[in-house]
């Protein structure tokens, strides 16, 4: 017999709500956005990763306790001549994962320009986190974690260093983001950026224009 | 009974009605999605009636739009029997956001899940469903046989696959999965329908757990109908919806049966006070372990005028405080719920520490009194979920008197229909509930026996003998009462009639037989009954007391398991709608135009492929802030298509500059570059890179800088050229600039040497390649005579006036020309304060006009038409982006300011200046 434990009814709180959030990478080429998805989403990683030329989209869910948050991840392309292209990926996005190589400073300082872009440009509730990628290669590491950590703090962002190699803190990362999203109805948006998306393709219309949680 | 038509348009409803001939009638249709594994389909769901038998189809059609019967086959088709179940679901959902509502059709271990839209029409579909399986539980006699129901099912399909009315799977010990698969698992389309048989029984449970553990071995999606997805016919179902069916197909796994013991008690106190314990009645010392839930009815409670008419008595709270006082001493009592209706009232009460296991409590009152509504009597009841077991408790009380059993019978059938729990969507019935409890006094006497020979058989204990003449056993069996429902066997004395005070029977003239009025019946799984009596002990009133024990088990759902099963459950459709992601690839991310010269089309072709596994629709999108979804001299053709998977379409990609275009590139403000987003619709962006180098021409440039180039522009190093484009008239050079550009001075110069006795000059288009090739000698200086014929000699010129950065008069004098365009010595005077290379060449093509107009004898040129010609040409309105040419006004402003245009050129070609 289970016990008191088991007093309330999930089926309210856990199977009706799903929460969608648009969430998009952004950082320096190489850092390891696209692999940090691919170990979130498939649990893979590839040595020798393709460089993204475009936007990846995937799409990933994280069972919070009271909450199901599933996220709609844009994998943007990090060369700078794509730059001028981000915005139609962080506009309307709930969260941001910034992500620089630990071992590679130019890719901090780069990070430091896409939050305040961010800051600056995105919608003003997006809760950004700061990813130190690689986090495996610690013992050629240029960017000091105290270093990031402050300004993490001071710019009000969610900081972990991370690998994609050895899964180290993905999950993580994605989790806290999950967690400090604000899951009212009026702040999480179904419909995102250019994708439009919502995988039911049928006539379901009305329901992913309807906010996120339903 | 609705007609079908309102339902459905008239052509499906006919067409269905076509399908099952005369044989069996449409009695209403709704289309319904329905959710399989991870897909919805589309089907129609159709009750279907054949004399007083009913059966639902569930049809599969294979147009959008049903027209004929030949679109229409069945899929499924279930008997409306007693194995047959249809429920509005709505728990988890969020009705408010305009959700759809889950109707569950349950038939024997089969379930299927449909997603409707939360509408009045879904409300009436399933009522109807359900007053047809309310009237199948009603009959009486030999099951039917549903032969005529077979009929639609298709030929090649034996009968016993669709339904089996055999006993042997009816019984709810007979869950054995071999059975059930060898009935259900088909091998044709049908096979991927969700029947309990795709997901393991408990038993199966640990092997499957090993399967599923390796989540990226994709047999684990076996039902996925791959082919028909790719066909773009079964998209996945909105994921809340896949949600539900999973977890509540799996609802088995992960909830747990736990007992409950339910003490339910109904008297009849004939408006006493309760001075006396009721300890005997709620907790005998034969009751050694307290009950977790009291469920205590009264009725009479208050007989007095006031109670009547005001509903209001002092009674409420004695009697409440009686009871509290009187619960099981070995436990700690909360009050759920406390309903009253006149002298009907309900008291729940729960242990403690279960109040958290109790949500979505109710109470509604229903009276069948006096006029048929009043509430002296009726029924008043508590419903509430138990964990995930939804109760509903009614105490009644029926209408009186031996003869009125009918009354009685109908008070019943009222309150069934009436009490309605108002504050959930969908509204809930009495019958919505998985356990059902009736107590109260129902008044049904015994019949056709004289109360000696009653009283006689009482003292016997001959009950059984006794109930074959109880009212309610009989209305019971003849199910014109608590149909569905049970009563345990009666082995006390009727509670009824009893002088107050004493356990003697009524003493009174009237000299009634006694009767068993206060009764306990229940309907639902789980449910057993520990005993069934009657209190004597308590004696205030002319009723007895009585009392039942039930132990009961409520489905508790285990979160930790739960949680696991859901988790699964979103992994799984992760991974598939990742998989069903549109995916494409395309031969080059990088388009190169190696050489593009004015108005000379390049095109490149791009290839995309379908490697997905669903239909791509894909589209070049616009980038923030733009109005286009490239640049102006580039055109896509298709720029947005659709692609089956496997397939490919080719994109041809265009590099065309113009006279709208080529002065940008000339002065490097613009460059052949752009990137193209090209957007799966549901999917990635993929980013292509256009690249070009454009071949600077005269063509496009400013008369600034044509007059301070010597040399052919091609000759002019690119850092000079974008010197001479932006501040020409700071350039120091050796030589002063020309008067005109010179590449003006060949074309005129040409057209006057060859051209001036040319007819339809200006009118007879050129060839393009001759075009070209001027273009190239105005250019490179090569080669030495000009190329072509007049007419394109002409036409080149033309261009040339059209394409300069600034018209010869510019853009800032545009609207002061028009202004005085019927004057001709403020015309005049406008030309004379032109930039000098503008007004020199403004001049020189008047000179020219005008020879032209002297050699009108051969030419048939006139100043009218020369003078339109040119002055739409040599007259450019500034640029105006936001004037759309198709409305009508601004067509009007357009042709007068044309004919301004004319007549402004047309005083130089008639006067002396």
């Amino acid at each position: 017999m289970a016990g008191r434990s088991g007093a309330q009814r999930p089926n309210g709180a856990m199977q009706g709500k799903i929460c969608q959030f648009k969430l998009v990478l952004l950082g320096e080429s190489a850092v390891g956005k696209s692999s940090l998805v691919l170990r979130f989403v498939k649990g893979q990683f590839h040595e020798y990763q393709e460089s993204t030329i475009g936007a990846a989209f995937l799409t990933q869910t994280v069972c919070l306790d009271d909450t199901t948050v599933k996220f709609e991840i844009w994998d943007t392309a990090g060369q700078e001549r794509y730059h001028s292209l981000a915005p139609m990926y962080y506009r309307g996005a709930q969260a941001a994962i910034v992500v620089y190589d630990i071992v590679n400073q130019d890719t901090f300082s780069r990070a430091k320009t896409w939050v305040k872009e961010l800051q600056r440009q995105a919608s003003p509730n997006i809760v950004i986190a700061l990813a130190g990628n690689k986090a495996d290669l610690a013992n050629k590491r240029l960017v000091e974690y105290e270093e990031a950590q402050a300004y993490a703090e001071e710019n009000g962002l969610l900081f972990m260093e991370t690998s994609a190699k050895t899964a180290m803190n993905v999950n993580d990362i994605f989790l806290a983001i999950a967690k400090k999203l604000p899951k009212n109805e009026h702040s999480a948006s179904g419909v995102s950026g250019p994708g439009r998306r919502g995988v039911d393709l049928s006539e379901n219309q009305q329901q992913s224009s309807g906010g996120c949680c339903k | 009974m609705l007609p079908a038509a309102i339902m459905m348009d008239q052509q499906t409803v006919s067409a269905i009605q076509g399908f099952l001939g005369s044989q069996a009638k449409c009695v209403t249709s709704i289309e319904a999605g329905l959710v399989r594994d991870w897909v919805k389909t589309s089907r129609i769901l159709v009750l279907v009636q054949n004399n007083n038998e009913h059966g639902l189809l569930v049809f599969v059609s294979s147009k959008p739009n049903v027209t004929s019967t030949a679109d229409l086959s069945v899929e499924k088709a279930f008997p409306i029997n007693e194995h047959f179940k249809c429920e509005i679901d709505t728990s988890g959902i969020d009705v408010f956001a305009g959700a759809d509502v889950y109707v569950k059709v349950t038939y024997q271990k089969q379930k299927l899940l449909f997603e409707l839209p939360f509408s009045p029409r879904t409300n009436t579909f399933v009522a109807e469903v359900t007053r047809a399986a309310e009237a199948s539980s009603l009959r009486v006699g030999p099951p039917p046989s549903f032969t005529w129901l077979q009929a639609y099912v298709p030929l090649n399909v034996p009968h016993t696959l669709w339904f089996d009315l055999s006993d042997d799977n009816v019984s709810h010990h007979s869950v054995g999965s071999t059975s059930l698969k060898s009935g259900l698992a088909f091998d044709d389309n049908f096979s991927e329908l969700m029947t309990s048989d795709n997901w393991p029984s408990n038993t199966e449970l640990k092997k499957s757990d090993s399967q599923e553990s390796d989540l990226d071995n994709s047999e684990n999606f076996g039902n996925i109908p791959r082919q028909s997805i790719a066909m773009g016919a079964t998209p996945l179902a909105a994921r809340e919806s896949v949600v539900k069916l999973q977890m509540t197909m799996r609802e088995e796994d992960y909830t747990d049966l736990q007992n409950f013991r339910v003490f339910i008690g109904t008297w009849n106190v004939n408006g006493q006070a309760p001075i006396i314990s009721l300890e005997d009645w709620l907790a005998p010392k034969s009751d050694l372990l307290p009950p977790d839930l009291y469920v205590i009815g009264f009725q009479e409670l208050d007989l007095s005028k006031e109670a009547f008419l005001f509903n209001d008595t002092p009674r409420e709270e004695e009697w409440l405080h009686a009871v509290s006082n009187a619960l099981h001493p070995e436990a700690e009592y909360k009050k759920v719920k406390l309903v009253r209706l006149i002298g009907m009232m309900l008291i729940i009460f729960v242990q403690v520490k279960h109040v958290d296991c109790i949500q979505n409590v109710a109470a509604e009152t229903v009276g069948t009194g006096i006029m048929g509504k009043m509430g002296n009597k009726g029924g008043v009841a508590v419903r509430f979920d138990l964990h995930s077991t939804s109760v509903c408790f009614i105490n009644c009380h029926l209408a009186a008197h031996v003869e009125e059993f009918e009354r009685r019978n109908q008070d019943y059938s009222d309150i069934c229909a009436r009490l309605v729990f108002n504050q959930f969507k969908p509204p809930k019935f009495i019958k919505d509930h998985q356990q059902i409890y009736w107590l109260g006094d129902m008044n049904y006497r015994i019949m056709d026996l004289d109360t000696d020979q009653v009283k006689g058989l009482i003292d016997k204990q001959c009950y059984p003998t006794l109930l074959e003449h109880d009212q309610l056993t009989i209305q019971h069996g003849f199910k014109r009462v608590f149909v569905g429902c049970i009563e345990g066997p009666v082995r006390f004395p009727p509670t009824y009639k009893y002088d107050p005070g004493t356990n003697d029977w009524d003493s009174s003239e009237k000299n009634r037989p006694p009767a068993w009025c206060d009764r306990i019946l229940w309907k639902g799984e789980h449910i057993s009954q520990l005993c069934y009596r009657s209190h004597p002990s308590l004696m205030i009133s002319d009723h007895k007391p009585v009392s039942s024990v039930f132990e009961v088990g409520i489905k508790v759902v285990d979160n930790i398991k739960y949680r696991k099963i859901y988790e699964e459950v979103m992994k799984k459709l992760d991974k598939l709608e990742n998989e069903f992601l549109p995916q494409v690839t395309v031969d080059k991310m990088e388009v190169h135009f190696e050489r593009v010269t004015f108005i000379e089309p390049v095109s490149r072709f791009l290839t995309i492929a379908n490697t997905g596994q669903v239909p791509v629709q894909f589209e070049f999108i616009k980038k923030l802030n733009d109005t286009r979804y490239c640049k102006d001299w580039l055109n896509i053709k298709p720029y947005m298509s659709f692609i089956m998977p496997g397939e490919k379409c080719d994109v041809e990609l265009e590099v065309y500059v113009d006279k709208r275009t080529a002065f940008k590139l000339n002065s490097k403000q613009d460059t052949l570059d752009d990137i193209l987003v090209l957007h799966l619709e549901g999917g990635k962006d993929l980013f292509i890179t256009v690249q070009g180098a454009y071949i600077p021409s005269c063509f496009g440039s400013s008369l600034d800088a044509l007059v301070r180039m010597p040399f052919p522009i091609r000759e002019v190093p690119t850092a000079k050229l974008i010197d001479l484009e932006t501040h020409p008239k700071e350039i120091k050079a050796k030589e002063p600039p020309f008067e005109i550009p010179k590449e003006l001075w060949l074309l005129i110069d040409h057209l006057f040497k060859y051209g001036l006795t040319k007819e339809d000059l200006f009118q007879q288009p050129g060839l393009h390649q001759e075009i070209q090739q001027v273009l190239e000698k105005l250019d490179t200086g090569k080669p030495e005579h000009m190329p072509g014929s007049v007419n394109s000699v002409a036409e080149a010129l033309l261009l040339f006036l059209e394409a300069l950065a600034d018209s010869v008069v510019p853009t800032i004098f545009y609207q002061r020309c028009l202004d005085c365009s019927n004057n001709f010595i403020l015309c005049k005077q406008v030309i004379f304060q032109l930039p000098q290379v503008h007004r020199n060449v403004f001049l020189y093509i008047m000179y020219f006009l005008k020879e032209l107009l002297h050699h009108s004898a051969y030419n048939k040129l006139d100043p009218n038409l020369l003078a339109t010609v040119f002055g739409s040409i040599l007259l450019r309105a500034p640029p105006n982006d936001d004037l759309d040419i198709n409305l009508p006004g601004v067509r009007r402003n357009q042709q007068l300011a044309d004919r301004k245009k004319a007549t402004f050129v047309y005083h130089f070609l008639m006067n002396d200046w």
